[in-house]
């Protein structure tokens, strides 16, 4: 569970630290660019935003079911564990 | 658990599988191009986020009113849920936004409110966790000022001056584009309900146990 929370954490740090660095403001133009002579690093591709939201999802949703289903086991475990030791209590 | 939920869960994840496959073939939106795609995860994504602040709400009222603790159960899965689906909101629409609007973050009436809703439900959750005995009541209020925020939040896009899309928008999507965003909030529904009826579990399993140990202390 240790290791799930610092995998967690290193992710939510590593997306908080992209955003943050991508949103640092355009360094102002001197001058007007026609749009036919830009360089490709100022045009901006769709695919690497979709693929990051899409991927997000996945991998949080996929996190947060793991993490409810070994919170579920482990209650589940703790219950049986339980009701075995009040069962045995019962009969001596 | 019921006899539907692992039924549910089965056809939820086979949905999740073909989702990304039905979204490919969506035709591409003639302004916004590739990066409009994103738009399938991101409004089921805000709608559950919304459904989960109004159960979280409605749980806590039922609570308050009657002091049953299976609505305070109801009230502190889905306060985790808003918690899941909002920060899934508040990812993928700036993803969205630094290409159709060429920042990540405008403080527009929506944005700005569902963030403060998200950070209520974080409110909530950290209560709960930290708070001690009896900060369920001081929770559940607290719930009820996340849920008052969800019309706000719906209906702001109409009101208020602002670059998101007004609520129009969905009802009038032609087919081509309707059907894999109503496949996607299908998806993300049946997912809500898994989710919050395995989270519900584990708090049903957790009082059975802090009941059993209170019957092993009376015992002993």
């Amino acid at each position: 569970m240790k290791t799930l929370k610092r995998w967690c954490a290193v992710v939510l740090l590593l997306v908080s630290w992209g955003i943050i660095a991508a949103a640092q403001p355009p360094q102002p133009k001197g001058e007007y660019v026609p749009v036919d002579q830009l360089p490709p690093t100022e045009s901006m591709p769709a695919a690497p935003l979709l693929i990051t939201a899409y991927a997000f999802v996945m991998i949080v949703l996929f996190v947060y079911v793991l993490s409810v289903a070994r919170r579920l086991s482990t209650v589940q475990q703790e219950l049986n564990r339980l009701d075995a030791s009040i069962k045995q209590g019962g009969r001596t | 658990m019921p006899k539907w939920f692992f039924p549910a869960a089965i056809v939820c994840g086979v949905l999740f599988a073909a989702s990304p496959f039905v979204v490919a073939n969506a035709p591409f939106e003639a302004d916004l191009g590739l990066v409009q795609k994103i738009f399938y995860y991101h409004m089921p994504s805000a709608w559950m986020f919304l459904i989960a602040s109004i159960v979280c709400g409605v749980a806590s009222v039922r609570f308050l009113a009657t002091g049953d603790y299976r609505h305070d159960r109801t009230a502190l899965a889905a306060g985790e849920l808003i918690v899941l689906f909002g920060l899934l909101t508040l990812v993928t629409g700036p993803l969205w936004a630094r290409r159709s609007w060429g920042t990540f973050w405008i403080w527009d009436a929506r944005t700005t409110a569902s963030l403060v809703s998200w950070m209520i439900a974080c409110a909530y959750l950290i209560l709960r966790r930290y708070g001690g005995p009896g900060s369920e009541k001081l929770a559940a209020g607290l719930a009820l000022f996340g849920m008052a925020n969800v019309p706000f939040i719906y209906i702001s896009v109409n009101y208020w001056r602002t670059i998101h899309p007004p609520t129009t928008v969905v009802p009038t999507l032609p087919f081509s584009l309707g059907f894999p965003l109503w496949f996607c909030v299908i998806s993300f529904l049946l997912l809500f309900v898994v989710l919050l009826k395995l989270r519900i579990r584990v708090e049903e399993q957790q009082a059975r146990v802090d009941a059993l140990y209170l019957a092993l202390d009376e015992r002993s």
